[in-house]
């Protein structure tokens, strides 16, 4: 029950944002798309302590920073490479391994390295090694494992 | 405050047309088709994310919208330069110049029961 309502909430929030418009019809139909919506989905309830909250909050806000520094350097950085007249790539795929048990943080894991240009998921295997095309395969091979590590910290931080 | 906002709107577009004309170069002078991928990812990513900001500035566009667009563009994008480079990747288009192939020793197989070949040594 507390899961649906939950879901509904959310549902409205972004139908609200979607449409920004907050007259009463407006609300009162986001409402009921919203419980539409939660009661096909038929949500797991998860249990979410409002304690932990603030602590999630931050630490989402940190990765999303994080993340958006990662993009705005590793952009430049190709950038770079495509206008050089000698176009200097060393194109090639490395393993990373995600070291993360569950399927969602692996999910995010390749969401972050795929959403940095530069870099991209090609195959996920069985044991949660990432293999990651690169277009500069020396730079990324070398910072890698580092990445990776701080990545998994900051997703154990919001989901754990 | 009006003129401020035109202001960050015009820096935005510049911004990131600069990158989608970088992005279909990319396009156009890289060799294959993983390479390829990334330049094209960074249109979706910069350019598209920075035009939409722009419009936020400039136009009567609610900032909540722009939200919900950029965080679905950012969610989504990423997944379908996945697919496509994953689909290749099984149709066995071959790397151009590759460096170093640590997938190539591991051959991609259908998920059945079947015994899995030598693992790839992980990254140094």
């Amino acid at each position: 029950m507390l899961a649906h309502l939950r879901l509904t909430l959310i549902c409205w929030l972004i139908y609200l944002a979607v449409t920004a418009n907050f007259e009463l019809s407006n609300l009162v139909v986001g409402l009921l798309i919203g419980l539409a919506i939660a009661t096909i989905l038929r949500p797991e309830s998860q249990p979410l302590s409002l304690r932990r909250l603030p602590a999630v909050l931050f630490n989402l806000a940190k990765y999303t920073a994080w993340l958006g520094v990662d993009i705005i350097r590793n952009g430049i950085r190709v950038a770079r490479i495509v206008l050089d007249p000698k176009l200097p790539i060393r194109p090639g795929i490395i393993a990373i391994q995600a070291g993360m048990k569950s399927e969602l943080g692996v999910a995010l894991s390749a969401h972050a390295i795929t959403v940095t240009p530069g870099e991209q998921v090609v195959e996920i295997g069985d044991d949660g090694v990432m293999y990651v095309h690169c277009l500069d395969v020396v730079t990324s091979a070398e910072g890698a494992e580092e990445a990776q590590r701080k990545r998994r910290a900051m997703l154990e931080r919001i989901f754990e | 405050m009006k003129d401020l906002g035109y202001l960050i709107a015009t820096v935005a577009i510049l911004i990131g047309t600069f990158f989608s004309i970088v992005g279909i170069i990319g396009l156009v002078r890289l060799p294959d088709v993983y390479s390829r991928m990334h330049a094209t990812g960074k249109v979706s990513t910069f350019g598209v994310v920075l035009l939409t900001l722009a419009a936020v500035f400039a136009t009567p566009l609610a900032w909540s919208k722009a939200l919900v667009l950029i965080v679905l563009l950012i969610l989504a994008g990423p997944v379908v330069s996945h697919a496509i480079s994953s689909a290749s990747y099984r149709l066995g288009i071959p790397l151009k110049q590759a460096a170093r192939d640590d997938l190539s020793s591991k051959r991609i197989q259908p998920p059945a029961n079947q015994p899995q070949p030598a693992q790839a040594e992980p990254a140094e």
